[in-house]
């Protein structure tokens, strides 16, 4: 019994293991896109990368106009915190003749030809001078086998306290930040405020107009009998598994036709007649029971009225499927406004073509692709968040039934 | 029942009256509705590729100030997509369509593509009648194929447009990194006279030594970087009359042998066809190759010491780029005596200074005192590499359209066979026997 | 005086068919006249010619249809009622919907757009009445209160919606509309909208209905018509006449510019035109053995010991098709499988089942342009997230097992090896979530009775699994495989974001539609690309038809 237990417990913590590591998977990409989108345009380049938006700590120290960052340093065998208050400072690399290996930096101010010196001929040929240098306090005579570049530190306590040390591989003290005027940025770039408002109406009419359509083609291919239906049906149903690219020339040159091209319409009444959402409104209103209709009938209500009053109220499940996956659809798409809306007409943009406008237009700011990206990717989130079981329902459904 | 009924009701509302409200006027109206019947004012659209928001800013401005100069016509500035946007072929797209802006601005590149098609207009009978203007007043590199007739095939009898702008080639130093290495500062060979491909190359190897994440170089990966290691060493693209590969030449091999070096054997580059701009604003590239563009992103991000230099010397001279774009006119604009007009005035030195304030480009007209206002424009402090690059004496190659073949053809077959060279996928000897074979396919037979 | 009243509304009928008649006939001499102007190219000659083809048939198909409908109406027959109403409702749907477009409706969402913005606040007023009126429901118990709520929860919408009408601007659109609609060609079509509508309010009278003999059949099938007539215009204008339209576009060199050739089956002979020569040794230059200036050379291999090379007219659209295979191939198994393992684990009904099945199938609903940018950071290869994690977890390798393996910078997306790795890891990793999901309702399905027999049985895990979820799970396996192939075949969007210039680096990302897409909008050969799209047609059909077979095979079908 015992040990039963214990391999429940075991088999549990297993799949809790593999659940959440495949959780993070999922996650970590949505996490990095917001933290990245608080930080500044450096933050965003730093290696290795951070994954919380940070900030250069400063100090402000008497006789330095601007602040300074600070840095970790070693100072005296224990971690403290030194402001940079010069970089850049020229400085050579010495090492004892007899042993190459172990060079230090040391600024050149700092270095005098050693008293009593002399020359030594290093192994790759070249002849350098004997030199004074100081060490971790000592003096100690070595030559010069390389130069480098120093910055120079010191303790904001006591700021005789200095240290010369390599900048770029000196740790950084940092704080944790945000920057929520990312987004507020972003907004105003490439008209962004315009195309996310273009975005909700497209969406709108889009989900509007295909529910419409879809109940009334579905009820028809239901309830009513007219001549060709079944064969008409069959043709719809056969068309679900053609892919859209198909299309995507014939229905520009269709678009230049109208003269929609680079308009909101074209976005618009091309996709709001489609034969997967009548199929769909079709399959669920078979399932209705008959009675009630008939009966509907008797009374001498009219079609119009039946299946406003009687099938629409009983298709609210089918109804949120067909909305859930065309709203996805109508917010998500990009192929079709990328051929047809040219990246002239700013006005008419959506978010997915602002995001690739961004993407060209601020290539070097991570921080506001990603705000963008946030922007876009927000709004289905939410919906998700309030209507999470609808969602997931609808996905369900549509695995079943198709 | 009832409470559906409202929603119903509001969701058919809402469709009715959105469509009713959208009635109002569009402010592009349908192209084949007549314009405001008898109407005094113009509308003239133009374009122009800018690069970020600081610049779309100023061309607004430029629009602005431009609107009032011209008697009669009201300008429509509309920015257009960026480079990875593929600004070219939308504008293509939106001539077919119909619904391209009058003026607009394409790449040196991309003239003989438009101009073949019948897309942009002959301005030559305009400009002739046109007082005080003379092509002479542009570098003489851009128009020679801004006034090239492909029917004739000489240049001087024809005129597409005048140039925005020109740019060229400079790298781009963290010279906190060049110190930290103890390599030479490239601007004080430069001024020697030593900065060289030995020279260079010793930088960048010393430079990458610092780490493993440290590189000596970087490009990106597009026709300019390995057009100009081919142009310094004696090579180009073309033959010398522009009407066959000649990317298989012994010059063209030595210059590309010289940067698969960087890439493949020394290991010193940004590899290649990574994007090499976050890791120089990181302040992991010691030298960062690219054109003034790049200098208003530097500014605001570069948290390091950073100027600029000159392309170092190859075997045959610097072989830099001279980049320019130009402004053309729509062949199916309704106004092609203002939009000449327009063209004109969006070329003027004043406009030109205007933008080239900002940083991003040069200005297109040669004359001195644009030069020297530019030098001003800092920072980078030595603004000079950019005039070095781009002076008679260093000889530049003009970014040039291919007027007997198809430029987006030839480029498509070489960029991505250059790619496999560069990345170690390719040798040279099986790039030398297979990339002009194919390239001439770019060519009309 | 009844008898009177009687043939009065008979003589009245009588009229009324005989002005639809008069008004059929007339509309054949009308479209007669037409057809003899397009003919001779007096009238509309700047029109590409399928759309004169277009035109010219459906002039002569209504020049028939209304000839005969006049006809049979005077016949007075139930059949000349159909075809009228027929007639004259898609008269009047066409005629109108040219009426919103000269007037600039369709083009007026843009305005709409414009001031959307600023009335959006308005809305979330209609939403508060809503919420009141359902707040109504709280209240049964006191019908009153009930009923009080329901009326002002409808008023408080109602201003709030007419508020928000008059911000978008309403009034402006009513002057515009008004002033279109007095050009004199706009009237036109206007009065023409009328003459339909009036024509089918003649016909669909009650009386006349009655008196030209209709029966139920009769009415439900045009009520059926009536109802599926806005799906089913929409449907062929938007989808069925593409299509056909497509493959016409297929047969010629359009461009893009208005300029187009019949070129018959051209596009298609370049797309397959492959030639195979031996080579005497593994590196023979190609030129060697075929005319570089038609062919490219696709691929060598070995057969029995000689080598062969392929050369391809159009290498890379065979490259883009392998490389789209390729991508379909890995991409199915590794958004299928993961999805499988964790949608068995999540049936088990643990704890947080809800939140882990929530979170997984959160990538699904982001937009792929979205996601593909998140992604081009991570894969950077000097300063994303992947190497950083690489790295570490070679790090930490290293110190443990105390090997040497070097730090790791992988270029994902600028090296051939792994640009085409990356994209299929991006979208197998936003498909896996949705295709756990189904799994899930492909799991509910099967009936617990048979997992509780089997352990009677003594079965273990897997035997279960192998026995019992697997073969029961077939059909949605089935659904989950067949949707996820088509939707990878048709791979463009990651790509595009991801990859810059698309395609790259060299050739090695290169899909069938983004070929397409180059060909079509970059190339401005929209002949050419309207063949791709067909083979690509072809390949997702055929994969589907390979699928549907072995699905047969296997008998799952019929669970």
């Amino acid at each position: 019994m015992n040990s039963f237990r214990l391999s429940k417990i075991l088999v549990n913590t297993i799949t809790y293991i593999i659940l959440t590591a495949f959780a993070l998977v999922m996650l970590f990409p949505f996490l990095y896109m917001f933290a990245t989108s608080l930080k500044t345009p450096n933050d965003t380049f730093t290696y290795p990368p951070r994954f919380f938006p940070r900030e250069q700590s400063t100090i402000e120290l008497d006789g330095y106009d601007e602040p300074l960052p600070l840095y970790f340093v070693l100072a005296n065998g224990e971690k403290k915190e030194y402001a940079l208050v010069q970089s850049g400072i020229p400085a050579g690399v010495y090492a004892d003749p007899n042993d190459l290996e172990t060079a230090f930096a040391v600024p050149l101010a700092f270095v005098k030809p050693a008293i009593g010196g002399g020359e030594v001929t290093l192994p790759d040929g070249t002849v350098q001078e004997l030199m004074d240098v100081p060490v971790e306090g000592k003096i100690m005579q070595l030559v010069q086998v390389n130069r480098t570049a120093l910055g120079r530190f010191v303790d904001p306590e006591d700021t005789t306290k200095e240290i010369y040390q390599v900048v770029r591989t000196s740790e950084p003290a940092t704080r944790i930040t945000a920057h929520p005027e990312n987004y507020i940025h972003v907004l105003k770039m490439e008209n962004m405020e315009r195309s996310l408002t273009n975005t909700i109406l497209v969406t709108i009419f889009v989900v509007v107009g295909q529910m419409v359509t879809s109940v009334m083609g579905g009820y028809a291919f239901a309830r009513l009998r007219f001549p060709g239906r079944d064969k008409l049906f069959l043709f719809y149903l056969g068309t679900i598994m053609i892919p859209f690219v198909m299309l995507i020339i014939p229905l520009y040159q269709l678009m230049v036709l109208f003269g929609w091209t680079d308009k909101l319409a074209s976005l618009i009444f091309p996709w709001i007649f489609t034969a997967y959402g009548t199929f769909l409104m079709r399959q669920f209103f078979i399932t209705v029971p008959k009675d009630i209709e008939e009966a509907a009938l008797m009374d001498g209500a009219s079609r119009f009225e039946i299946l406003y009053r009687i099938f629409l109220p009983a298709a609210a499940p089918a109804l949120a499927t067909l909305a859930t996956f065309t709203f996805l659809y109508a917010w998500n798409s990009f192929f079709w406004p990328l051929v047809i809306i040219n990246t002239g007409n700013y006005e008419n943009h959506v978010l997915t073509l602002t995001l690739n406008m961004l993407r060209g237009r601020a290539s070097d700011s991570a921080n506001l692709i990603l705000a963008g990206a946030a922007i876009s990717i927000l709004p289905p989130f939410i919906l998700f968040i309030l209507g999470q079981r609808f969602f997931i329902e609808s996905a369900m459904s549509s695995g079943v039934k198709g | 029942m009832n409470q559906k009924f409202i929603a119903s009701l509001i969701v058919v509302l809402v469709t009715f009256s959105m469509l009713l409200a959208a009635c109002q006027p569009a402010p592009a109206a349908a192209p084949e509705e007549p314009v405001q019947p008898a109407a005094e004012e113009i509308t003239l659209r133009w374009r122009t590729r800018p690069d970020n928001q600081a610049e779309i800013d100023v061309y607004s401005s430029v629009s602005a100030e431009l609107d009032g100069a011209m008697e009669g016509v009201t300008l429509v500035y509309e920015p257009g997509g960026s480079e990875t946007s593929s600004y070219q072929d939308v504008l293509k797209t939106e001539i077919g369509a119909g619904t391209a802006p009058d003026v607009f601005w394409i790449p040196g590149t991309d003239i003989a593509d438009f101009a073949t098609r019948g897309l942009i207009m002959d301005l030559k009978s305009m400009a002739d009648k046109t007082d005080g203007f003379k092509t002479t007043d542009f570098y003489s590199g851009p128009m020679y194929h801004m006034t090239f007739n492909p029917t004739t095939g000489k240049t001087g009898e024809a005129l597409w447009g005048l140039p925005r702008d020109v740019s060229t080639f400079v790298l781009y130093l963290n010279l906190d990194l060049i110190a930290e290495a103890g390599a030479d500062d490239p601007r004080e060979l430069a001024k020697a006279g030593k900065w060289d491909w030995d020279a260079f190359l010793d930088v960048s190897k010393k430079v990458s030594e610092l780490g493993s994440d440290v590189y000596g170089y970087g490009a990106n990966a597009w026709w300019g970087p390995y057009g100009v290691w081919i142009n310094s060493a004696g090579g180009g693209f073309f033959n010398a009359d522009r009407t066959a590969c000649a990317l298989d030449t012994p010059e063209a091999i030595e210059g590309l042998t010289f940067e698969r070096k960087l890439y493949v054997e020394e290991k010193v580059a940004v590899p290649y066809g990574e994007d090499s701009e976050p890791p120089f604003l990181a302040g992991k590239v010691g030298m960062f190759q690219n054109g003034r563009w790049a200098t208003p992103g530097t500014r605001a991000n570069a948290n390091f010491t950073w100027d600029v230099v000159e392309l170092p010397m190859g075997p045959e001279g610097m072989g830099n780029w001279l980049f320019w774009g130009a402004y053309v006119v729509n062949a199916k604009t309704q106004h092609p005596e203002e939009a000449w007009k327009l063209v004109q005035m969006l070329t003027t030195a004043e406009t030109q200074g205007k933008i080239s304030a900002l940083g991003t480009n040069i200005p297109s007209r040669v004359s001195q005192a644009a030069l020297d206002s530019f030098l001003t424009f800092t920072p980078p402090d030595n603004n000079q590499a950019f005039l070095n690059g781009i002076a008679e004496a260093s000889n530049p190659t003009a970014e040039g359209p291919l007027w007997a073949g198809s430029w987006p053809n030839y480029d498509s077959i070489m960029g991505p066979m250059i790619s496999k060279v560069l990345n170690g996928e390719m040798t040279i000897d099986e790039y030398k026997q297979s990339i002009c074979v194919e390239a001439n396919k770019a060519f009309t037979q | 005086m009844h008898k009177d009243a009687e043939s009065t509304n008979i003589t009245r009928i009588e009229t009324f068919i005989n002005i639809v008649t008069g008004w059929h006939f007339f509309l054949s001499f009308a479209g007669l006249i037409l057809l003899f102007f397009i003919i001779f190219k007096q009238l509309f000659s700047n029109l590409p010619s399928w759309l004169m083809f277009i035109g010219t048939i459906s002039i002569i198909f209504l020049v028939g249809t209304s000839f005969f409908a006049g006809i049979q109406l005077r016949k007075r027959t139930r059949v000349g009622r159909t075809i009228s109403l027929v007639i004259n409702y898609l008269g009047f749907i066409f005629s109108f919907i040219a009426l919103l477009q000269v007037l600039g409706v369709f083009l007026g969402v843009d305005a709409l757009a414009k001031t959307f913005g600023s009335g959006i606040g308005w809305l979330a007023g209609v939403l508060a009445g809503y919420l009141i009126h359902a707040a109504g429901d709280q209240f049964h118990f006191r019908i009153q209160i009930e009923e009080l709520f329901r009326k002002i929860g409808k008023y408080i919408a109602l201003v709030f919606f007419t508020i928000f009408l008059f911000r978008v601007g309403l009034i402006k659109a009513l002057i515009y509309l008004g002033k279109q609609i007095i050009i004199p060609t706009n009237l036109m079509i206007a009065f023409l909208v009328i003459l339909f509508g009036i024509a089918i309010w003649l016909m669909w009278r009650e009386e006349t209905g009655i008196y030209l003999h209709r029966n139920n059949a009769q009415t439900e099938a045009l009520e059926g018509y009536l109802f599926l007539s806005p799906n089913l215009l929409g449907f062929l204008i938007f989808f069925a006449f593409p299509l056909v339209f497509s493959f016409y576009i297929s047969l010629t060199d359009w461009d893009a510019f208005g300029n187009s050739n019949f070129i018959g089956l051209a596009n298609y002979l370049t797309i397959f035109r492959l030639n195979l020569k031996p080579l005497a040794s593994a590196t023979q230059n190609f030129i060697q053995v075929m005319d570089g200036s038609i062919y490219s050379e696709l691929l060598r291999f070995n057969l029995f010991g000689k080598y062969f090379v392929l050369g391809a007219a159009d290498a890379r659209f065979w490259i883009s098709l392998r490389n789209t295979l390729v991508f379909c191939i890995v991409t199915v198994p590794l958004s299928a499988i993961p999805a499988l393992l964790l949608s068995n684990i999540l049936n088990s009904k643990i704890p947080g089942m809800k939140i882990f099945r929530a979170i997984y199938f959160l990538p699904s609903i982001a937009a792929v342009v979205g996601i593909s940018l998140i992604w081009q950071w991570l894969y950077n290869a000097t300063i994303g997230y992947i190497n950083y994690f690489i790295t570490l977890g070679l790090q930490f390798i290293n110190s443990i097992f105390a090997t040497s393996y070097p730090i790791a910078l992988i270029r994902w997306l600028s090296e051939s090896r792994t640009a085409l790795l990356a994209i299929i890891i991006v979208s197998a990793w936003q498909t896996m979530g949705f295709n756990t999901v189904l799994f899930m309702a492909g799991l509910q399905n099967i009936p617990k009775e048979l997992y509780e027999a089997a352990t009677v049985d003594g079965a273990g895990r897997w035997a279960k699994f192998w026995k019992i979820t697997l073969p029961l799970l077939a059909p949605t396996t089935f659904f989950v495989i067949t949707t996820t192939t088509i939707q990878a075949l048709q791979v463009f969007e990651q790509v595009f974001i991801m990859t810059n210039p698309p395609g790259s680096p060299g050739t090695s990302t290169l899909t069938i539609v983004l070929y397409l897409y180059q060909n079509g909008f970059q190339r401005f050969q929209q002949g050419y690309g309207a063949a791709i799209a067909w083979v690509l047609f072809i390949v997702i059909f055929a994969v589907t038809l390979l699928q549907f077979r072995s699905q047969r095979r296997t008998g799952a079908y019929d669970v």
